[in-house]
């Protein structure tokens, strides 16, 4: 009898896995409706003047304040960039990968982790294979969801780092740069205008009280 | 009691258009921004969902900027050519000039009761400096959401990174652009002691003599000096318009305070990182 109840709390609870799991596996290898509105076309002829190179695209980043590509690791060169890791299969990528957690595409998108990287396992960056490698990212990523899509599309940066802390000054000049440029003029313009019409108030709001009424009066 | 004429019927008309695609860029934009919470998603249904509202929002950006162009078109038809530079240089122009910046310094100084307020002409300093926001805010956010507007083909003239740029600069260029006019050019307009509630210059075209005398009293002045005041008179516009334009005024204006509240209150649950 007790045996039964529980093999029975057994059965019931393996039942209830056998229906979730397979829905929390797709639910993750699920297609984005990008996805199914593109053909996966892409085009590996770039019509940027001078002729955009995939393999000097770092140097011309670097040249006009572009992103430097971030660190690369040891892993960034393994086909499976989680080899040996413990625990990997048991938690979540963010969990481990804080940093990439919020991005345009996660956050608003609604592109989950694997829907990019979607090679198993998941290969370093600049693994010679990896889907992930520059110089076939746009065809085997991008392309995906964003139909046509080219190298230099790809340069786009999904991780991007955060806008106004130091590092990105070195990590991506130009992004940094930019972005303090419209954060101090919008605070700027504030700055000014806020104290500004508040005591332009103050002062219309005393001259009326001192002339007994309104401007028609 | 009589009125003087400000505005012509296709500069009403213009800034009502820019009412009209602003405040749908913000609705749609901030729902874009804010689609992460409720507020946000509330927004996008009222459009369809966030595919759609991507959608509004791509094409209300060009209509805008098909109005910018013909805005550029009509002010470039409207310069006298050949009076330059003293057509583009006299007191009913918009182009900053000296006075300005002297009516300016002196009008701080009255505002904290150091002079006497200055005599404006036709324009006061912030009229001009709300005219020329318009500009370079529609520059920005115009020429960011045309890199945007199609992050595939853009790349083709550029390389991809820089629409990371683009997004934050569209960004927070809008957001100043909202706030700016939600708090600053609302309260200058129509909150201020002697506008309030609500002045309708801009909407009916003319506005009542006497408060001119006050706000404009050196553009009064040269056109009764000149004598073609007579020339520009035109009777107060009818109770019922007068009506229509302060329940339309207060409605977009309760849409600008509710935008600026909401996404205030709901800034905290955004994932963005700056
Ligand atoms: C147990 C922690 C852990 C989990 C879980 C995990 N990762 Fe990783 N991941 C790592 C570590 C450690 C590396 C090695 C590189 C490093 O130190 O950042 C790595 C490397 C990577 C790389 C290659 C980085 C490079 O520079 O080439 C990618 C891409 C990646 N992970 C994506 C994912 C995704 C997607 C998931 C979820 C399916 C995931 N990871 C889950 C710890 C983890
Ligand atoms: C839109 C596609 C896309 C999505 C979604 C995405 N990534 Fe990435 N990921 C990339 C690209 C492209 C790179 C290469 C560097 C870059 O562009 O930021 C990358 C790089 C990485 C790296 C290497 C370190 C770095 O930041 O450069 C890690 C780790 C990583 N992603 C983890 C994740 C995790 C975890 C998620 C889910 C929260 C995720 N990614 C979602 C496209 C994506
Ligand atoms: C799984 C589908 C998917 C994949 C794969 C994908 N994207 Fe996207 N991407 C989206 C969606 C959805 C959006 C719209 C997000 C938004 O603007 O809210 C988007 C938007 C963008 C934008 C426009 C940003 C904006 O604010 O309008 C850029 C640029 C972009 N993606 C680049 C890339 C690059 C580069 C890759 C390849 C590394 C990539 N995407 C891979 C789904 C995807």
């Amino acid at each position: 009898m007790h045996l039964r109840r529980n093999s029975r709390y057994l059965l019931t609870l393996l039942l209830c896995l056998g229906i979730l799991m397979p829905a929390a596996v797709s639910a993750a290898d699920e297609e984005h409706p990008y996805e199914a509105a593109s053909s996966g076309y892409f085009r590996d002829q770039d019509i940027l003047p001078g002729g955009y190179s995939l393999y000097r695209q770092d140097e011309a980043g670097r040249l006009w304040g572009g992103p430097s590509g971030g660190d690369i690791k040891r892993a960034s060169f393994q086909a499976d960039a989680h080899e040996g890791l413990d625990g990997y299969g048991r938690r979540s990528c963010v969990s481990c990968h804080e940093t990439e957690r919020y991005s345009l595409h996660t956050s608003r998108g609604n592109t989950s982790c694997v829907q990019c990287h979607r090679d198993k396992p998941i290969a370093g960056l600049y693994q010679y294979y990896s889907p992930m490698n520059p110089i076939r990212r746009h065809a085997y990523i991008c392309a995906k969801c964003h139909e046509g899509s080219t190298a230099s599309f790809a340069t786009y940066v999904v991780h991007e780092p955060r806008p106004l802390k130091r590092d990105t000054a070195e990590s991506f000049p130009l992004f940094y740069y930019a972005v303090w440029f419209m954060v101090i003029l919008a605070v700027g313009v504030f700055a000014v205008f806020l104290p500004y019409v508040t005591l332009w108030g103050v002062r219309e709001l005393i001259e009326m009280r001192s002339k007994g009424g309104g401007h028609n009066g | 009691m009589a009125n003087i004429k400000r505005f012509t019927t296709v500069q009403r008309l213009s800034h009502f258009v820019l009412i009209l695609t602003f405040m749908l860029l913000s609705v749609t934009g901030l729902a874009w921004m804010y689609i992460e919470t409720g507020w946000g998603q509330g927004l996008a249904n009222l459009f369809g969902g966030y595919i759609a509202v991507l959608e509004v929002h791509r094409i209300t950006g060009l209509i805008l900027l098909i109005g910018f162009a013909l805005h550029i078109g009509y002010m470039l038809y409207n310069i006298n050519w050949h009076g330059l530079p003293k057509s583009i240089l006299g007191p009913d122009s918009l182009v900053f000039q000296k006075k300005d910046w002297l009516d300016f310094v002196q009008h701080l100084r009255w505002i904290v009761g150091l002079s006497k307020e200055p005599r404006f002409e036709r324009w006061s300093w912030w009229e001009k400096f709300d005219y020329w926001a318009v500009w370079w805010g529609l520059l920005i956010v115009g020429v960011t959401g045309l890199m945007l507007y199609n992050p595939v083909l853009s790349s083709d003239y550029m390389p991809g990174w820089l629409l990371n740029i683009a997004v934050w600069v569209h960004r927070i260029e809008a957001l100043l652009a909202m706030a700016h006019i939600f708090t600053i050019h609302f309260f200058v307009e129509h909150f201020r002691p002697r506008c309030f509630p609500f002045s309708a210059t801009m909407f009916e075209g003319s506005k009542d003599i006497e408060h001119l005398r006050q706000e404009h009293p050196a553009w009064v002045e040269r056109m009764e000096r000149e004598g073609h005041l007579a020339d520009v008179l035109v009777p107060p516009v009818p109770v019922p318009l007068r009506i229509l334009h302060f329940v339309t005024g207060y409605a977009l204006i309760a849409l600008g305070v509710f935008l600026l509240v909401y996404a205030i209150i709901n800034v905290t649950y955004l994932t963005l990182a700056f």
